[in-house]
C-alpha cells in the first residue's frame, strides 16, 4: 500500500528545506513567472534546481505552481520558462490551464501534471474529462463532503489530493474575482488581495464580514487514508518557517502514528493543541463531515491572533559544552519554561538558565530579534540546524 | 453581429428584437435571476424564433452526475442553440453520449485568451463567453485570433463572485435576526456597492454598477465578434436599450444618440479600458 503524501507549501528555498527536514514527503512552490502568489517571494530557476536537488537527495518532490488564469500576453515566454522548470528538475506542475495542461503532457511526458485546485473540480465526470487529457492528479474543490470524496475516488483512476489545512477561499477558487473588482489586483493571475476578508457594510451601517475560518483536519486524517486519497495538502506558500515547522511537523507525526496504529485521543489532542497554538484564526472542517454554516464564517469582525510563542531557531548544538545555540525571534526571559522540538519530532521542554548574547555576554532576558544568543541545555537528543524554541510558561 | 439577452423575467413579447434568448436552467445554473425548467425550456424551443441558449453553469456534484446526464440528453433532444456551461462534466457528458448539443465556454473569470479558446474549439465546444476582467484589446485579439466563436458580454451587472456558502442566510443566523436572501453592502474603502444574492445553491455577489459597454460595440463588430450579450438585472429600461441597440447594430453603429442617450447607463465600462495588475512589490 502505498503511503498517502504530505504535500507542504514553500515560499522560498530556506522554508522548502525547513518543511522537507519535518516531514514533508513533498513541496509546492512558485516560479517568479505564473504562480498565484505573484507576491510571494518565489524562487529563481536557480533556486529551483537547489530545491529539486536537495528534495531529490532526501527522496522527495518538488511540485511547481503554474497555475494562473492565462492572458493572451502571459502566453509569451511561457514554453521557454517550462523548459527552464523541467531542466532545474521539478516533479509536477500545478496548472489550472488546460491548454498549458496539453502542452505539457505533449512535450514534457515524463513529468507529472496536477490540475489546480483553481478549478474547483467537485465531481467525477469533471476529472474523466481531464483524465483523458493525461492529468495525472486532481487537487480536488475545497467544498466536497467526506462521501463525495469518497465517491469520487471510487470512481476515477488518477490520484487525489485535498487541502487539509490553513486558510480557504469563501467563494469556489477561481470563481471569484472580487478582488479585480475592489482593488485592481488579479486574483487569478497571482494577485488576490483576499476581498472576502475585508469588511463591508450592510445598508443599516453594520459590518458584514464574510471571511472563512480555517481548515484543520487532523481529526480526520485516518479517514483521508482510509478513503484512499493520494496526497494530503497543507496551505500557505507566505507563513513562516515556526508555522510551517509545527504544523508539517504535528502532520507528520499523525500521519505516522495511523500507519503505526498508535494515534491515540490523548496524541490527537496534544497535535491538535499544538496545531492550535500556530493558528491566528479559529479553524474548522468546513464541508467535509457537513454543509458549511455560520459557524465556519465570522461575520462581524474578528481580532487576528499575533502568536508569539516561536522564540528562537537553532543554529548548533554543543554536546560537550552543553550550550545551544539559535536566532532569537521573541522576547523570553531565564526562568521561562521553553520547549525545544527538532525537525526529528523529539520535543524537549525545559527550564532557560544560563544565557547569553553573542556581543553583550550574560544576560537575563533575551529581547532583540535576530540576534545570536547560546543557553544551556544538557540533553542527549540530536539536535539539528532548524530546530525550534517555543514558550511554554513565562515564569 | 448578433445579440443575445438575458431576460430577468418571463416577458417575451420583445424577443423579436433579438438573434437570441439566454434561459437559466432551474437546478442547473446560478448567477440568475430568472430560471426555467426543461419543459419550459422545451416549449420555448418549439415556439420562438430565435435562438435559444440555456445556462448549466453551476459547478457540479458527484450525486448529480446521473440528472446532469439526463438533462443534457434532453436539452438536445429539444434543439437548443448551445449550452453555456462552468463545469468540465458538462462536455465530458456530451463527449461521452455523443451530444450534438453546441457548447459555450463559460467559466466566468477564466475565459481570458485565445489559445486556451482554441484548445475547447478542438475539444468540441462552439463558443466562449469572454471574461469580463479582461481589456477590450484582450477581447479583440481573442476575437481576431481563436477559431471559437466569442461572445462578449456588454451590458451588465457583473456577476463578480460565487460561493457554495449560504452566505445571507448565515449572515442573519450569526446576528440572531431573520432577512431575505439578498443584501446591498458596501465596500469601505471604494465606496463601491455589491449585491450579495443567495440562491438554491449558494452565494452571488454583483458589482452594483451597469457595465456600459455601447461605447465599444463598433470596435467589436470592426474585430468581426459575433455575438454580444445583454443581461437585464438591474438595468433601468432594458427592452428600450435591447430595441436601440438592435437598430444601432444593423445601422452599423455609426449612430451618435445612440451612444449619447446610453449615457445615462453610467459611465461603468468594467475593464475594458482598465488592466489589471497582479504584481504589487
Amino acid at each position: 500500500m502505498r503511503k498517502i503524501e504530505l504535500l507542504s507549501p514553500a515560499g522560498d528555498l530556506e522554508r522548502l528545506k525547513v518543511t522537507l527536514l519535518y516531514g514533508a514527503d513533498a513541496v509546492y512552490i512558485g516560479g517568479e513567472q505564473y504562480s498565484l502568489r505573484a507576491n510571494a517571494n518565489n524562487f529563481s530557476i536557480e533556486e529551483i534546481r537547489e530545491g529539486c536537488s536537495f528534495a531529490h537527495q532526501l527522496g522527495k518532490k518538488v511540485h511547481l505552481t503554474l497555475n494562473i488564469v492565462f492572458h493572451n500576453e502571459d502566453m509569451d515566454g511561457v514554453w521557454e520558462y517550462i523548459q527552464d522548470v523541467v531542466d532545474a528538475g521539478i516533479d509536477a506542475f500545478i496548472v489550472s490551464d488546460p491548454f498549458i495542461i496539453s502542452y505539457i503532457k505533449k512535450k514534457h511526458p515524463q513529468v507529472e501534471v496536477h490540475l489546480s485546485t483553481q478549478n474547483s473540480t467537485s465531481n467525477y465526470e469533471a476529472i474523466h474529462f481531464f483524465e483523458e487529457e493525461g492529468v495525472n492528479r486532481v487537487v480536488l474543490a475545497r467544498e466536497l463532503s467526506k462521501k463525495q470524496i469518497e465517491e469520487i475516488i471510487e470512481k476515477v483512476s488518477c490520484d487525489i489530493e485535498v487541502f487539509i489545512h490553513g486558510a480557504m477561499c469563501t467563494c469556489f477558487s477561481g470563481r471569484c474575482a472580487l478582488s479585480n473588482y475592489v482593488t485592481n489586483r488579479d486574483a487569478n493571475r497571482g494577485g488576490c488581495a483576499q476581498v472576502c476578508r475585508f469588511s463591508f457594510e450592510n445598508s443599516d451601517k453594520k459590518d458584514f464580514t464574510f471571511a472563512t475560518k480555517d481548515m484543520n483536519m487532523a481529526s480526520y486524517i485516518s479517514d483521508l487514508i482510509a478513503m484512499g486519497v493520494r496526497s494530503l495538502k497543507v496551505e500557505g506558500r507566505m507563513r513562516s518557517l515556526y508555522y510551517l515547522a509545527v504544523v508539517i511537523g504535528t502532520y507528520r507525526a499523525i500521519i505516522d502514528d495511523v500507519y503505526h496504529h498508535s494515534l491515540t485521543d490523548e496524541k490527537l489532542k496534544i497535535y491538535q493543541e499544538r496545531l492550535d497554538r500556530v493558528a491566528n484564526r479559529e479553524t474548522s472542517s468546513h464541508f467535509f463531515m457537513k454543509e458549511a454554516d455560520y459557524t465556519d464564517q465570522y461575520y462581524s469582525g474578528r481580532s487576528e491572533v499575533s502568536n508569539q510563542d516561536y522564540l528562537g531557531q537553532v543554529i548548533s548544538y554543543d554536546k560537550i559544552q552543553k550550550r545551544l545555540t539559535f536566532y532569537e525571534r521573541n522576547y523570553f526571559e531565564e526562568g521561562d519554561t521553553i520547549e525545544l522540538f527538532t525537525p526529528g519530532g523529539e520535543h524537549l521542554e525545559f527550564v532557560v538558565s544560563n544565557l547569553y548574547h553573542e556581543k553583550e555576554g550574560e544576560v537575563t532576558v533575551a529581547r532583540h530579534p535576530d540576534d545570536i544568543y547560546s543557553l544551556f541545555l544538557d540533553t542527549t537528543i540530536e539536535i539539528p540546524e532548524y530546530s525550534m524554541l517555543k514558550i511554554i510558561k513565562r515564569h | 453581429m448578433k445579440m443575445i439577452v438575458e431576460p430577468s423575467c418571463k416577458n417575451f413579447s420583445y424577443l423579436s428584437y433579438c438573434d437570441g434568448v439566454i434561459l437559466p436552467l432551474e437546478g442547473y445554473a446560478v448567477e440568475s435571476v430568472c430560471y426555467y425548467t426543461i419543459e419550459e425550456i422545451e416549449a420555448i424551443c418549439l415556439e420562438k424564433n430565435c435562438q435559444v441558449f440555456v445556462k448549466v453553469n453551476r459547478n457540479f456534484f458527484p450525486e448529480e452526475m446521473d440528472s446532469l446526464r439526463v438533462v443534457l440528453k434532453r436539452l438536445d433532444s429539444c434543439g437548443v442553440h448551445g449550452v453555456f456551461f462552468y463545469d468540465l462534466a458538462v462536455l465530458q457528458i456530451k463527449r461521452e453520449e455523443h451530444l450534438s448539443l453546441s457548447l459555450v465556454w463559460n467559466q466566468t473569470h477564466m475565459v481570458n485568451n485565445y489559445r486556451t479558446c482554441d484548445y475547447y474549439f478542438d475539444k468540441g465546444v462552439s463558443y466562449a463567453l469572454l471574461g469580463k476582467e479582461i481589456t477590450l484589446e484582450e477581447i479583440i485579439e481573442i476575437i481576431q485570433k481563436s477559431k471559437i466563436c466569442c461572445m462578449v458580454e456588454v451590458v451588465s451587472l457583473p456577476s463578480v463572485a460565487y460561493s457554495k456558502r449560504k452566505l445571507v442566510t448565515h449572515y442573519y443566523q450569526d446576528l440572531g435576526e431573520s432577512g431575505s436572501h439578498e443584501l446591498k453592502v458596501k465596500e469601505k474603502i471604494t465606496g463601491d456597492f455589491y449585491d450579495v444574492v443567495e440562491d438554491d445553491f449558494g452565494t452571488c455577489f454583483y458589482f452594483d454598477k451597469i457595465t456600459n459597454g455601447t461605447t465599444v460595440l463598433k470596435d467589436l463588430m470592426d474585430a468581426g465578434c459575433e455575438y454580444i450579450v445583454l443581461r437585464e438585472y438591474g438595468v433601468p429600461s432594458f427592452w428600450e436599450l435591447v430595441m436601440d441597440t438592435k437598430k444601432y447594430l444593423d445601422g452599423g453603429c455609426v449612430s451618435k444618440e445612440y451612444i449619447k442617450k446610453y449615457q445615462k447607463l453610467g459611465d461603468s465600462t468594467n475593464f475594458f479600458f482598465k488592466k489589471t495588475i497582479y504584481k504589487v512589490k
